[in-house]
């Protein structure tokens, strides 16, 4: 087994490797914070349950049976948990476009600094023209999109698992979604 | 095909420019190893009013939860106030207990004869508590309230 396989990496903490658990948080945060982006929660409960997540993660290190899926465990218990924001008599106001082009300067990920280098070699307007393309798609799309655009790539079992859809809608569904997104851009 | 990847992989690289995990959230996830519980003594979710397909609504209703673990259950019934909430519970079979509110900002309350308790002024954001009657623990799975 890989030594730094997600698969490895949960083993060694549920063994009280605390460093396997840093970096299994920063294997699978993306793709946690992609599924919950994708319900387009306010930001406040978006940062409420995905702390939910991980503190419920913890607490069933020792239950799961199969560590191979822990991102599709994750990705699952985020859309559970989203679900039931949405459903509660909670804040359902949803996230402004404004709130996700303007990242707080406080959130900036680690990631940042390389972004940086980008953003002074002037990727960054190509990028904000890809992000505004993807930000007037169809809701379907956007969802879809959101959750494939976690870094690393999520596996399609870890995609179904986040929103709920058959593995095998996935790949067309992703096609059509990127065909449109190449017409906005061009158009 | 290759188009679409390469696509995909600006898509990738503008959410992580525009919308990343924020660096706050990564430090509480990372944190959150040092509040896990024993396996052995948690309490699954075995009913929660949000977890129909279609739940009746009229306006904001309590939301209502029971937990089961070995021996013993703890129903809650959490009622939004502020920014957080209200939690009213009884610990099954009826006895008195203590009750701890697990996470950042740890409470004790102890129950009356029947298990019952009231735990004002939960701040919203995810929740769980300790429960210790007799010589029984068992901590409930997260929720969030």
């Amino acid at each position: 087994m890989d030594s730094d396989s997600t698969e490895h990496l949960f083993r060694a903490a549920a063994d009280g490797d605390g460093a396997a658990w840093e970096a299994l948080v920063g294997r699978l945060s993306p793709l946690v914070w992609s599924v919950i982006r994708s319900y387009r929660l306010i930001d406040a409960d978006a940062h409420e349950v995905f702390q939910t997540c991980w503190f419920r993660l913890a607490d069933n290190l020792g239950r799961i049976k199969e560590p191979d899926r822990v991102g599709s465990w994750l990705a699952t218990t985020a859309r559970h948990e989203c679900l039931k924001v949405i459903r509660g008599s909670r804040r359902v106001i949803p996230t402004s476009d404004l709130d996700v082009l303007s990242p707080g300067a406080d959130d900036r990920s680690p990631e940042r600094a390389v972004l940086d280098a980008e953003e002074a070699d002037g990727q960054e307007a190509l990028l904000r023209s890809v992000w505004e393309a993807y930000e007037r798609l169809s809701e379907n799309c956007r969802r879809l999109l959101r959750v494939l655009m976690a870094s690393p790539p999520p596996s399609y079992a870890e995609v179904a698992a986040g929103l709920g859809i058959a593995i095998g809608s996935i790949g067309p569904t992703r096609g059509r979604c990127l065909a449109h997104l190449r017409k906005l851009l061009a158009g | 095909m290759n188009e679409d990847t390469e696509l995909e992989g600006r898509l990738r690289r503008a959410a992580e420019l525009f919308d990343p995990v924020p660096e706050s959230l990564l430090r509480v996830a990372r944190g959150a190893y040092a509040f896990r519980t024993a396996d052995a003594e948690l309490a699954d979710l075995t009913f929660d009013s949000l977890a129909g397909p279609a739940p009746v609504r009229g306006g904001a209703q309590p939301r209502l939860l029971t937990f089961d673990g070995p021996g013993v259950s703890i129903d809650l019934e959490i009622t939004p106030s502020g920014a957080g909430g209200r939690v009213v519970g009884q610990v099954m079979p009826a006895q008195q207990a203590t009750v701890e509110v697990r996470g950042a900002a740890p409470r004790t309350v102890t129950t009356d004869g029947l298990g019952r308790f009231v735990i004002g002024d939960v701040p919203s954001g995810p929740f769980s508590v300790r429960c210790r009657a007799g010589d029984t623990a068992f901590t409930t799975e997260w929720v969030t309230v």
